[in-house]
């Protein structure tokens, strides 16, 4: 459901069922997918994978075991999102459009609301034989505000699996504060630019968790010599109070699921413990080519995805910082607020963040607003520079999408708190 | 090749006496993959079978229209009565301004094909990934200290068929073609660490051909990215050429230039001066091998070429059927159901979305300025971009940037070293008065290429704000 200044559109998603099956060769997986269960789709997705099989060499068993997970698993809401009906789901969608559009100078305004019943069946030759329900709820508001011939916008957005109360962390005091976000824009200064100290807020320390270092610990780059993380497991990357986390079990998570798409259970895995690299997400295969566990990694959008090493919810865990403590060791800087973006570099170690706006920091005091940056730079030299991570009342996971290649676009969770280091800031 | 899929018409035959208006945009497609870890085939897959349709009904309400949109992946008598249910119970939530939409009739007119299938392609998909794959690899045999270190190819062959309550039925076939190489360079007696060139390109054909000069290209910058020098940093000349611009131009004038920002009071002015004296662009739905070409939009009026920007100024914007008729315009046949989020699903899984406007394939056109080297020549110190992280371009501010991946420093009018690091942005289109990328074009180069859904040539921006952690550059421009 999306309103905004000019229209009101309501759809369901298409229900899209459907079926991949997957088989080891001999020398490699093949895979044949379709949508629709019924027999003949069933059957014809079945006859294409056996002549395929049919064509290859006899060879190595497949890699690794296969996972035996039996069970159902449900994220049963308390409320959920289909008992709001569409009614009610208007009344809310509307009412914040209100609280964004009373602000001066928004002129146009975006309020949208999703919510997805997901139903996942893993099935194996090893007898793996499991279910899930995974209900996701997203809303988003973006508040746009034009004077002069200059627009600026804000943005904010929640997600989690669960069902209506998620809506509650956008409340009246959230939607204006954004729109507030959105005016003060308009006046904003240009960012700094050049080598700085950066303090990052929690949504863009978990994009840095994610998309600059998460992507790097994937074993799938592992097995192609494809990450610059690779030689350092077991070495100290970070500071000792420096503890970075992949965990697909956080009940409610934006990224969470029960098991993944090759039956093995989700988890928390430590990827950096107290400055230490200690570990990497695996899938069957490459936990056999590495001599590893699978992890609870292995994700596909839909069924007509394909099946990759990915990551759940990626946090940054807390220090025992306090914000002004930060803002002071920083001392001249910048805070960068509103993440928009994150970039991977698995094999250089580069990164690149963006934000939609930030403050300078000067003489250990949070000053002017400054609007959009890029941050870029080494991921380890950003890792060695950390000084500083605050406690765990800022600790938010962000609901975000990520991509692997072109597409193949999966929720995941960003998280962390306020983390200060050192970087290049340029502009967005 | 067989006559394509009719499927929207099969879902309109079972709408019986439903009143209009209405249409049904249909897929069935077909995937075919081959992954490759370095030299190794490590995944196959396909046929990965998809067919789906989507329903839109357009109802009066109030002076406005209540758009009912459902989608489904059951063509049955049950699944398309369910699809109308649901249709007709969104259409009495949804408004949208429009009075008096009118969906297109009839049949294109013959004659105006575009050609957007691979013929070897859609007649042995299979055969055809194998022999791109064999001949990818084949690029690199011979290549001391370089490999692919992953790669894939994906095919999809998708039959699009189209019916409304005016009587319209088309269907016509296309293919979609993904290519994602991650290049690296390693090894040699200095111990520094690899470097990587990583490509990734969405278009219509596979074309083996190229394969050879390609391969020694992102080679080339994969291990000129492992002795790269820091970039300047400041006010730049900088040289963009296609690959990079068609990540930045295409999605600020898809928005700018749509008729849903007008609607609500965004995007770019009507007549208002964006670019230099005698820039023209257009959005070209007809372009041969284009992405977004077709012989008709999402909704079914036929494709052609719209002059977006004519000597610098605003000229035509992109309506679909209900934007024209909320601004009392026609339809440019510019209805289309992609997604800003996935490119992928962009081609080949519109039916799970609802048409708004959007451009086709960006056309930048030919300039005077010459050969990539004829550029680089109008430059005495500046730097050429080869690739940036993620440009991520904002429709709405239209600003762009990103990491520099790869680039090199121009001196006195020749390539010099490479450089990397820091990010290079900028605006592409500015209100009056403000820098931005088309106003403050210095250079357009003379050999437009087709990348993605952009065809340009190398471009030559008088400044752009750079920072990295090198010196600044001497700040004169030509």
């Amino acid at each position: 459901m999306t309103l905004d200044s000019k229209s009101l559109s309501t759809a369901a998603s298409p229900p899209l069922r459907g079926v991949v099956f997957r088989a080891w060769s001999g020398t490699r997986w093949v895979e044949t997918a379709v949508s629709g269960l019924d027999e003949r789709a069933l059957v014809g997705a079945g006859e294409s994978l056996e002549s395929q099989l049919a064509a290859g060499r006899s060879g190595s068993p497949p890699p690794g075991p296969s996972a035996t997970t039996v069970g159902s698993f449900d994220t049963a809401p308390r409320r959920p999102m289909r008992d709001l009906g569409t009614e009610g789901a208007l009344a809310w969608v509307r009412e914040v459009f209100r609280w964004l559009t009373d602000v001066p100078t928004i002129k146009f305004a975006r309020v949208s609301l999703n919510w997805a019943d997901e139903e996942r069946y893993y099935l194996n030759t090893a007898g793996a034989n499991c279910f899930q329900r995974l209900n996701r709820v997203h809303a988003g508001v973006v508040p746009v505000a034009i004077e002069n011939g200059r627009s600026e916008f804000d943005a904010y957005s929640i997600g989690r699996l669960g069902g209506q109360e998620a809506l509650d962390d956008i409340s009246e005091a959230t939607a204006r504060r954004v729109s507030e976000g959105a005016r003060s824009l308009l006046t904003a200064k240009a960012p700094p630019s050049g080598l700085m100290n950066v303090l990052l807020d929690p949504g863009t320390t978990g994009t840095f968790a994610h998309e600059s270092f998460g992507h790097g610990t994937e074993a799938d780059q592992f097995v192609r010599n494809r990450s610059y993380l690779q030689p350092l497991l077991g070495q100290t990357v970070g500071p000792e109070f420096l503890t970075i986390v992949d965990d697909g079990s956080i009940p409610g998570g934006w990224g969470s699921i029960y098991f993944d798409d090759e039956g093995h259970r989700s988890q928390r895995t430590p990827l950096v413990d107290r400055g230490r690299f200690v570990g990497a997400l695996h899938d069957r295969g490459t936990a056999f080519a590495l001599g590893a566990t699978p992890t609870g990694n292995t994700r596909r959008a839909d069924f007509l995805g394909q099946a990759f090493v990915r990551m759940t919810n990626t946090s940054v865990e807390p220090g025992d910082w306090s914000f002004d403590e930060l803002v002071s060791e920083a001392r001249d800087g910048v805070l960068l607020e509103r993440w928009v973006s994150g970039m991977e570099d698995p094999l250089g170690g580069r990164m690149q963040l963006k934000v939609l706006k930030g403050h300078r920091i000067e003489n250990g005091k949070v000053t002017d607003l400054v609007s959009a940056m890029a941050l870029s730079g080494s991921v380890l030299q950003f890792l060695r520079d950390i000084r500083g991570i605050a406690s765990a009342e800022h600790r938010y996971i962000d609901a975000g999408f990520c991509g692997k290649g072109y597409g193949d676009m999966l929720p995941v969770g960003d998280g962390g708190t306020y983390l200060l280091s050192r970087a290049l800031v340029g502009p967005s | 090749m067989s006559a394509p899929s009719d499927l929207a018409v099969r879902v309109a035959d079972r709408l019986g006496g439903l009143a209009g208006p209405w249409d049904v945009f249909a897929e069935r497609s077909r995937r075919f993959e081959i992954h490759l870890n370095g030299l190794t085939v490590e995944l196959t897959r396909g046929p990965i079978v998809l067919e789906g349709y989507g329903l839109r009904l357009l109802r009066a309400i109030d002076g406005q229209t209540g758009i009912g949109y459902q989608a489904s992946t059951d063509p049955s008598d049950e699944g398309v009565r369910a699809a109308v249910e649901d249709a007709e119970k969104f259409a009495r939530f949804n408004q949208f301004p429009a009075q008096h939409p009118e969906l297109p009739s009839g049949r294109p007119p013959v004659g105006t094909g575009v050609t957007i299938v691979d013929p070897a392609l859609w007649s042995n998909p299979s055969g055809s990934l194998e022999g791109f794959a064999a001949a990818l690899l084949a690029a690199f045999e011979g290549r001391n200290g370089v490999v692919p270190s992953f790669s894939s190819v994906k095919a999809t062959l998708v039959e699009t068929s189209i019916a409304n309550s005016a009587g319209l039925a088309h269907a016509y076939p296309h293919t979609v073609v993904e290519t994602e190489v991650a290049v690296k360079a390693f090894g040699g007696p200095e111990g520094r660490p690899p470097g990587e060139y990583w490509f990734t390109n969405i278009g219509r054909r596979l074309d083996s051909r190229p394969l050879p000069a390609l391969a020694a290209d992102w080679s080339r910058f994969a291990e000129d990215a492992r002795h790269a020098g820091s970039t300047p940093n400041g006010e730049v000349p900088v040289v963009l050429p296609p690959e990079v611009l068609a990540g930045i131009v295409p999605n600020v004038l898809r928005f700018q230039f749509g008729a849903a920002a007008r609607l609500r009071g965004l995007g770019v002015e009507s007549a208002s001066s964006v670019g230099i004296e005698g820039l023209d662009i257009v959005d070209d739905g007809l372009l041969d091998w284009g992405i977004g070409s077709s012989p008709v939009d999402d909704e079914g009026t036929p494709q052609r070429r719209r002059g977006l920007i004519s000597n610098g100024k605003v000229s035509e914007l992109l309506f679909d059927v209900l934007h024209a008729d909320a601004l009392g315009a026609k339809s440019t046949g510019s209805g289309a159901r992609t997604s800003g989020i996935d490119p992928s699903a962009s081609v080949s899984r519109k039916f799970t979305r609802r048409p708004m406007p959007d451009a086709s394939t960006i056309v930048i056109p030919a300039g005077d300025g010459g050969t990539d080297a004829e550029v680089i020549e109008q430059v005495d110190d500046g730097i050429w971009v080869q690739q940036i992280g993620w440009a991520e371009p904002d429709g709405l501010s239209g600003r762009f940037g990103g990491e520099i991946r790869i680039g090199y420093r121009i001196r006195h009018g020749k390539l010099a070293e490479p450089v990397r690091g820091g990010t290079v942005g900028g605006v592409v289109v500015a209100r009056e008065g403000a820098p931005s990328l088309l106003r403050d074009l210095l250079v357009v180069g003379s050999r437009p290429e087709l990348v993605g859904s952009l065809s340009s040539p190398t471009l030559l921006i008088r400044s752009l704000p750079v920072s990295g952690d090198g010196p600044p550059a001497a700040t004169a421009t030509p």
